[in-house]
């Protein structure tokens, strides 16, 4: 189709004006990300190869930066908090939202309103979610603890307690985040092909071997693909920690962006900051490449 | 037996969909039932308002009339407002032209993949390079940083989710145009532009509450001046303690905008989410 438009294009216009305005409506884009992103990549490299004092380029240091986050005990606590943040959050959030996705996903009443209700969290200004939170697990009379309280749970230490801290920022960031993988995976779910399910009925499949053998096999690209998201989104976690418990009690809640912009913004690090940066970027780009090829597999 | 079989699956059903609504609705119910509550009523664990308690609208009034929230909520606006605009005004050309034309180097897949990219960046990696290229600039606590910083983290939701609907357009249209002479920023303004406006102005929405909702670059670059809302919320505990009934206010006061706007935009939102690869 492109080609039969543009053979189009040129016999019967044959004038460069057309060729030339194509570009001119994509330049602009590419443009603005170079100048606003590009630029500013390269710009954080050059910053990671220097020290800094009172905020302004100190001396050229080489891989300094780099070799300072071999060292570094309270990154590799950071990176530790931040792993084990993505793992339990992720792997709740798509079994959560998957489950329920399979179990709804059948005629039932106000599916518009089931949607529209699911969207919210999606939106819902993280910081503001962390700050209610605060609230919300509120150790005295707090809802949480008083919902614990009547079904004969004791006073949970929410926000004060290294352990329990990172369990509510967890709780938070799944209560965000469910409905998301619920929503994309409801979507699929609606587009598999009912004659499958209509011969494997026939030949009395039971409702499990169906799902095991139909539904599954069927959604692990999208399951993957919505998995690849929520992992690369996760690793960026910072604002329902920050809004939440400023990355305490001590620091049990610092996830790794939060130790970034207090290398920073607060001790004016910022060639160690700008490395710290590109390992991040470095994970990230890890598990995109990994689990890309797996996506790319099973559409083979 | 198959029948209660049924029945009893039904019934689980039911109560699971009621538990999971309740659980997602619970926060935003808190936030409103905290916001217009005496404070001494607070830590009653009441939840109907003129039955067990006597609501009020004190709270609201007074937080709406401090002048940094006026101002907060104003920096918000423009900065999700101009940054949604400016994604739109670049994006949607750039995803007629990737829907409708083919570009050799690169090809149209690699720029397509270069635009989603932005999206996956760490936002903590441009913290340092912002900081100090918007020092340079003298736009630290200035909304227009901001602005231009949206703008681009936002690009990549118009141009994949225009970029779609139009490749979905029947191309005969636009072949008539340029029959009878239309240049393609005419065919553009005239023929499709008029055809996909519901989705330029969902995307435009998408920008716009992810713009709102930043807050990483705002806390960065805003000392006092150009706070926006989220960065207003991050240090009110501090100075305040924690007051159920301010936290409710300014709880809602911020992700009212957001999710009202995201309602609109239902339709599209699965698309930009998951960047294209589910229609929803």
């Amino acid at each position: 189709m492109n080609r039969v438009l543009s053979q189009f294009v040129l016999s019967k216009h044959a004038n460069r004006g057309f060729r030339l305005s194509k570009h001119i409506f994509i330049i602009p884009a590419i443009i603005w990300i170079l100048a606003f992103s590009i630029f500013p990549l390269l710009y954080a490299l050059h910053t990671s190869l220097h020290s800094f004092r009172f905020g302004r380029i100190n001396e050229f240091v080489g891989l300094y930066n780099f070799v300072r986050l071999f060292t570094d005990a309270n990154l590799h606590s950071g990176l530790r908090i931040t792993l084990i943040f993505v793992a339990i959050s992720v792997s709740v959030q798509m079994i959560l939202g998957f489950g329920l996705a399979v179990l709804l996903n059948r005629e039932i009443l106000g599916k518009n309103l089931l949607r529209a209700i699911m969207i919210l969290p999606l939106f819902a200004t993280p910081v503001a979610i962390g700050y209610l939170s605060i609230t919300i697990f509120y150790e005295q009379n707090g809802p949480v603890n008083s919902i614990l309280r009547a079904f004969g749970g004791g006073n949970t230490p929410w926000l004060s307690n290294p352990f329990w801290a990172l369990v509510a920022v967890i709780l938070v960031d799944i209560w965000q985040w469910t409905p998301f993988v619920f929503l994309v995976s409801l979507a699929a779910l609606q587009t598999l092909p009912d004659d499958l399910y209509e011969a494997a009925k026939v030949d009395g499949a039971s409702g499990w071997s169906m799902f095991r053998y139909i539904t599954l096999p069927l959604m692990t690209p999208i399951l993957t693909l919505i998995l690849l998201l929520r992992l690369v989104e996760s690793f960026k976690v910072f604002d329902i920690p920050t809004s939440l418990t400023l990355g305490g009690p001590g620091r049990a809640t610092e996830v790794y962006s939060l130790f970034t912009y207090r290398t920073a913004m607060r001790f004016f690090d910022h060639g160690y900051a700008a490395a710290q940066g590109f390992l991040l970027l470095i994970i990230v780009s890890f598990i995109i490449i990994t689990l890309y090829r797996r996506i790319i597999k099973v559409y083979e | 037996m198959i029948k209660v079989q049924t029945l009893i699956s039904r019934v689980l059903i039911i109560f699971i969909l009621i538990i999971a609504l309740a659980w997602v609705i619970f926060p935003f119910y808190w936030a409103f039932l905290n916001s217009i509550k005496k404070p001494a009523d607070t830590f009653n664990n009441t939840i109907i308002p003129f039955f067990q308690f006597q609501p009020t609208l004190d709270h609201w009034l007074s937080e709406i009339s401090i002048p940094e929230t006026q101002r907060a909520l104003l920096n918000s606006a423009f900065i999700s407002v101009g940054s949604a605009t400016i994604a739109i005004f670049l994006g949607t050309p750039a995803a007629y032209a990737l829907a409708r034309f083919r570009f050799i180097r690169p090809k149209n897949s690699s720029l397509t993949t270069w635009f989603l990219s932005q999206r996956i960046l760490p936002p903590v990696l441009f913290v340092i390079p912002f900081f100090l290229i918007m020092r340079e600039l003298r736009l630290l606590d200035n909304i227009l940083a901001l602005i231009l910083l949206n703008a681009t983290f936002t690009l990549p939701f118009p141009i994949i989710i225009l970029s779609q609907i139009i490749r979905e357009l029947p191309r005969e249209l636009e072949e008539a145009a340029f029959v009878d002479g239309a240049t393609l920023l005419q065919t553009l303004r005239l023929i499709i532009l008029p055809l996909i406006i519901p989705s330029v102005v969902a995307s435009w929405i998408i920008c716009m509450a992810f713009a709102w909702n930043e807050f990483l670059f705002a806390l960065s670059l805003t000392t006092k001046s150009a706070i926006p809302m989220p960065v207003i919320i991050a240090g009110a505990e501090h100075t305040r303690g924690v007051q159920f009934w301010f936290v409710g206010v300014r709880t809602i006061l911020t992700m009212l905008i957001p999710t009202l706007f995201a309602l609109l935009a239902q339709r599209y939102i699965i698309r930009g989410l998951t960047l294209g690869a589910v229609k929803g």
